[in-house]
């Protein structure tokens, strides 16, 4: 809209520099302030040298980042279809109206909220051998209590527990404003064709879930990909590394080895193994066949 | 709001399976709270007897006899509300900037602004570290605000929300002599109060519980939020009080949070959904 | 003075055209209705008028003054909008102060106005309510009353009565003219139903095309439309235009023509002047009558649908040769279709059309 005699034409820039301001500043400039960094070898407090491509080099025969990349694509292949599958069939059942479905639907949103270090406080208490929920049950059943967070082969699952407990909520609701986009009359033309409850819902009710499956499976894998507060505080990556994400060995390579320039280089990485996960994901999702 | 399966009950396959659910869901809860309410010596001796009484409000008493806890709960307080104040001020200015006014490069900056939703926090905060470092503001209150008003998200949920708003009310109020200004304060902005209120609350949030920045930035005992001294407590507590009062300082920074999330339940989900779908 | 002149407007929206060289001179105290179908750029007109849209070429002026550079805030106008545009989380008196506060009109003026605008237009009771707790046709007085108040030179009314349900646009095109008597200003008022400008304006100005058809008092626009596409638009229903030719024999100073199933029609149109071929017979219903069998007629139609009003019925039909043809009869006509009927053309009433649509019409009785 533009009216005769606006002053002058540049004067709305005045609204936008503000936050122009901080984001360049803050988020731009340190963007491609890091992708300098990955050339050099640098520490946290100055002091660099250029050195090319040799930490990119470096990461491609480091045998701990390589193991780093593996635990972290198996938590996401853990976690994001068993979440899918979980939220999917909650957002389901309580798609209803009344006050019991609403409260459930809170109680399963809650975990949400609170924030990584609660979540990883509460879980440490659930599966420690020592003092753990589980560990009680376990007792109580005469079973030995299950060693979750320090079995090379638990902790990876200990994670993965942990962090579907903590993210069905988001999922959930975003099935749930998906399922309320269809029409009613679908169900109703099912109905009259005398379609069972299990073909309505393999031939209505997924189909139209498309979107919103794909939407949830790419979100997920983009935030279980960069996996860190459980990994760091539930089992330090241990042991041996054996449940460390990629995300850990950054803070370590920064905050532990101030090793600020290979660090970055494994950021740079990480961005764009997150991107081409992502447009895969997209680009196979728009290839599923429609309803 | 029920759509399809409304209409059918609930078969008990599914109520079984939501009740299952809600166990698992609950059970890690009530067991938190449970420990929190014993004393510390019972549980070192046996972590059962959280099953049974005695009961303590001891280690609360604990905490609130102050306590680097109410220090934390503070510094998270004054972050998150400078965040959300911060964020709410230059993206509502932003998003009418946008939506409403016409400049040059207009939209080459909002396809600027717009490619910055994807980018991952990894990318940035190493160099951000380094740059607050040579700016001395790390274990400082702006040095933990700044980072959190540089997100795009808010400019894009203003912008699409001062969209929706008829333009003309633009135009009445062009007619009626006010200034850009004058038009974005008295007209438009009292008209976004539902999105300042969801992004406002899911700022809030997402400030409260944020880790990663806070870790790495404040690095003293007495600048640390909430969330990060939960993390120091839990990486201690052998050393510490023990484990009811671990439990209970869980407790505590919970409840803040569940407040909010009582009063703010629908702007939540719908302010979480929006970013999601962006 | 005039009060408004438009000199030679000219926009596009990048390549499309949009107003094409429009200028009209405006007198105080007018009533002036904008009338056309959409897309003949009427609505752009007056936003121009109101400083919403800028021109590529031509000026505005306001009792002289050029006002095209202004901001719409400092013309001197103010506009009620189609949908009222009403700040609705402002009071009512907040949404007509709202102006004048901007403008740094001293408090006791403000409150001196508003409840004179708020007396006038029977909303006094409303001041302390917000417009969504009032019913379509008081916030359409709100937001008159919030032009009012600026004590403007002009007001802009933008598709006023388009809004409202049929019982409420009478009342409101009567209220609209009371208003009128009791305001000091010139009133432009866009429309596209021709029986709003008709009742309500001084002069209406018929634009299609991007161009203005025609300027003129709505009398004259209805007896003299100055082309076809302004002898269809206005008059409801619409002109019947038949092909015809000019009898070259016959006498005199006016024209006959005859039309395609043969009949012959004299006119009192002059015959000098007028081109030879490519002509029409304008004929508005109210002049063609149904006569009963027997009866003198000049011509015959079978008909094809009857509307019956009440107070009058309407015909339409075809003439031998396939020409659509509008009569009318009595309100108690017993015509049903497919009948054939004798049809009384009114010939002195009749206008002729040349190639170029332009209109020639009867010479006004003494």
């Amino acid at each position: 809209m533009t009216g005769a005699g606006m002053r002058n034409r540049w004067g709305g820039i005045a609204f936008v520099a503000p936050f122009l301001l901080v984001y360049s500043f803050l988020l731009i400039y340190p963007l491609f302030n890091g992708i300098l960094l990955s050339f050099h070898n640098a520490d946290l407090f100055g002091g660099e040298r250029w050195i090319g491509l040799a930490n990119y080099s470096r990461l491609l025969q480091d045998p701990t980042f390589h193991q780093s990349l593996l635990n972290t694509f198996k938590l996401a292949l853990l976690i994001v279809p068993t979440l899918t599958a979980i939220s999917l069939a909650l957002a389901l059942a309580l798609n209803k109206p009344g006050r019991t479905p609403a409260i459930f639907r809170g109680l399963f949103f809650s975990s949400s909220v609170l924030s990584v270090t609660i979540v990883t406080l509460i879980w440490r208490f659930i599966l420690t051998p020592d003092a753990g929920l589980m560990a009680e049950v376990a007792e109580a059943l005469g079973q030995e209590p299950i060693p979750w967070l320090s079995h090379p082969d638990l902790t990876i699952p200990a994670l993965a527990i942990t962090t579907i407990w903590w993210s069905v909520g988001l999922p959930m609701m975003l099935f749930l404003a998906g399922l309320q986009q269809i029409p009613e009359d679908m169900y109703e033309a099912a109905a009259l064709d005398r379609a069972g409850r299990w073909t309505t819902f393999r031939r209505i009710t997924l189909p139209s879930l498309k979107r919103t499956t794909i939407l949830v499976v790419m979100l997920q894998t983009a935030a279980q990909l960069q996996i860190f507060g459980q990994a760091q505080l539930l089992t330090a990556g241990g042991p041996s590394g054996a449940s460390r994400p990629v995300v850990l060995y950054i803070y370590e390579a920064s905050f532990g080895r101030w090793e600020l320039g290979y660090a970055t280089a494994l950021a740079e990485v990480l961005f764009m193994l997150i991107i081409a996960v992502t447009l895969v994901q997209y680009w196979a999702g728009t290839r599923v066949k429609d309803a | 709001m029920a759509a399809g399966s409304s209409r059918r009950s609930m078969s008990p396959l599914a109520w079984v399976g939501v009740g299952i659910g809600a166990l698992l869901m609950a059970a890690p809860l009530l067991w938190t709270l449970l420990l929190s309410l014993k004393a510390n010596a019972e549980l070192m001796r046996d972590s059962g007897t959280a099953f049974s009484a005695p009961y303590t409000l001891e280690n609360y008493a604990s905490i609130l006899r102050g306590n680097m806890v109410f220090r934390w709960l503070l510094n998270s307080v004054i972050v998150s509300l400078g965040t959300t104040l911060g964020v709410l001020a230059l993206c509502s200015l932003a998003g009418y900037g946008f939506a409403r006014l016409e400049f040059p490069f207009r939209r080459t900056l909002f396809v600027f602004v717009l490619l910055g939703l994807a980018i991952p926090e990894q990318a940035v905060v190493l160099p951000q570290h380094r740059l607050f470092a040579d700016l001395g503001l790390h274990n400082s209150y702006p040095g933990l605000i700044l980072p959190g008003l540089a997100g795009p998200f808010g400019v894009f949920f203003m912008t699409q929300y001062f969209r929706a708003i008829p333009r003309e009310l633009d135009e009445a109020a062009m007619l009626d002599g006010a200034s850009r200004f004058t038009t974005f304060w008295k007209v438009l902005l009292p008209l976004t109060a539902p999105a300042q209120a969801t992004l406002g609350v899911f700022t809030f949030l997402a400030s409260w519980n944020s880790y990663w920045w806070p870790l790495i930035s404040a690095t003293r005992g007495d600048m640390f939020t909430l969330t990060v001294g939960l993390a120091s407590s839990q990486m201690n507590y052998a050393q510490t009080s023990g484990l009811g009062f671990l439990m209970a300082q869980a407790v505590f920074a919970s409840i803040p949070i569940f407040i909010v999330y009582l009063l703010f339940q629908k702007q939540i989900v719908k302010a979480m959904a929006g970013a999601a779908v962006r | 003075m005039p009060s408004l002149e438009l000199e030679n407007i000219r926009k596009a929206y990048g390549e499309t055209l949009v107003l094409d060289d429009v200028s009209l001179t405006m007198e105080a105290r007018e009533f002036i209705a904008f009338l056309g179908p959409s897309g003949s750029g009427k609505s752009t007109l007056l936003r121009i008028i109101a400083g919403l849209e800028t021109l590529d070429s031509g000026e505005v002026r306001l009792e002289g003054q050029r006002i095209d550079g202004l901001p719409p805030g400092e013309r001197g106008v103010a506009m009620v909008f189609q949908h009222y545009a009403l700040y609705p989380h402002m009071s009512v008196y907040d949404n007509m102060a709202f102006g004048l506060r901007n403008a740094k009109v001293p408090k006791e003026e403000i409150e001196t106005r508003v409840a004179d605008a708020a007396r006038v237009l029977e909303i006094e009771e409303h001041l302390q309510k917000k417009p969504g707790q009032m019913s379509g046709g008081q916030r359409q007085r709100v937001a008159i009353g919030r032009a009012i108040v600026k004590h403007p030179r002009i007001f802009l009314l933008d598709e006023p009565l388009s809004n409202l349900d049929a019982a409420l646009r009478m009342r409101t095109r009567v209220e609209l003219a009371q208003l009128r008597q009791k305001v000091d200003a010139a009133v432009i008022m866009v429309t596209h139903d021709q029986a709003e400008a008709m009742t309500l304006a001084d002069r209406i100005v018929v634009m299609n095309d991007r161009k203005i058809q025609q300027v003129g008092p709505p009398m004259e626009i209805y007896a003299r439309p100055a082309n076809t596409f302004v002898a269809r638009f206005v008059g409801s229903p619409a002109m019947t235009l038949a092909p015809a030719t000019l009898v070259a024999e016959a006498a005199g100073e006016h024209a006959t023509v005859r039309i395609g199933d043969g009949a012959v029609i004299a006119t009192r149109v002059p015959r000098a002047g007028l081109p030879e071929t490519g002509l029409e017979l304008g004929l508005r219903p109210e002049n063609v009558r149904v006569v009963a069998a027997g009866e003198g007629s000049d011509t015959t139609a079978k008909v094809e649908l009857v509307e019956r009003l009440g107070e009058r019925t309407l015909i339409y039909g075809r003439l031998a040769d396939g020409q659509p043809i509008t009569a009318e009869d009595e309100g108690f006509s017993r015509v049903r279709i497919d009948d054939n009927v004798g049809l009384r053309i009114g010939g002195e009433a009749a206008h002729i059309f040349g190639p170029d649509g332009s209109g020639h019409h009867a010479e006004a009785s003494a």
